[in-house]
């Protein structure tokens, strides 16, 4: 089992979580982080670090979609173990719907 | 004996310090989980107890103080069952009663439950098997 970035990561990218990650599970895109499901060790650390609370376990249902894009990414971006600023529009998209199909970039991000 | 007023009432350093060293005394004197681990750390423990107090201090308290791959590390562990989890999960359990009370010992547990969980589907789960896994006996 794992935990998932959802849509309210994307373009809000905070990354407090991968300071907190034991295991170094997360990998950056351009907009948004993903969680490798192959790494992560459900411990759950993350969870309530985000301040976008797009963090849930698989075992939520309605998920199924992100659990797949989250393990897609995870093998082609590059990890992500320290934090940067977030974007200076992160507020401004903290609650917005929908931002998968309006807003998601396939690009990787710049990683550590 | 520790009486109960005396258990621990909150999650620090030194608790994950107490809690790891008086765990793994019990690992190492339990007949199933002792060779696993006696295979896995033929030397000097001291190195695996810092390992282990930096683990439980990122999960416990978010330090991120432990970064390493465990998937990886118990992937290249010889000998692991599916009911070495269970015994491995009943003495940490065990461990926490003795030296938390009743709420911390069960934010313990309920975390140690998760990644054992994790741990155990990374390596025991085949798409094409049965899971939970049938007991091997």
């Amino acid at each position: 089992m794992t935990f998932v970035v959802t849509d309210n990561c994307i373009k809000c990218k905070y990354m407090d979580c991968v300071e907190v990650c034991p295991v170094d599970c997360f990998y950056e895109g351009d907009n948004m982080l993903v969680i490798n499901p192959d790494e992560c060790i459900d411990c759950g650390v993350c969870e309530p670090e985000c301040p976008a609370e797009a963090i849930f376990p698989d075992t939520q249902p309605g998920l199924e979609d992100w659990v797949k894009l989250n393990g897609q990414y995870a093998a082609v971006w590059p990890n992500i173990t320290i934090k940067r600023p977030e974007p200076d529009d992160a507020k401004a998209f903290d609650g917005v719907p929908n931002k998968l199909e309006q807003y998601f970039s396939e690009k990787p991000g710049q990683g550590d | 004996m520790m009486n109960s007023a005396a258990k621990l009432d909150h999650v620090s350093e030194d608790g994950i310090r107490r809690l790891v060293d008086a765990f793994y005394v019990k690992v190492r004197l339990d007949p199933e989980l002792a060779p696993i681990f006696a295979r896995a750390i033929p030397g000097d423990w001291g190195p695996h107890l810092t390992k282990m107090y930096a683990f439980w201090s990122s999960v416990m308290l978010t330090t991120g103080r432990y970064k390493g791959n465990p998937v990886v590390k118990h992937l290249a562990l010889p000998g692991v069952q599916p009911p070495l989890f269970e015994r491995w999960l009943a003495l940490f359990d065990q461990t926490c009663g003795e030296l938390f009370d009743d709420g911390i010992s069960a934010e313990f547990r309920a975390k140690a439950a998760r990644i054992a969980e994790s741990l155990k589907l990374a390596l025991f789960y085949r798409p094409d098997r049965r899971w939970p896994p049938e007991p091997t006996g």
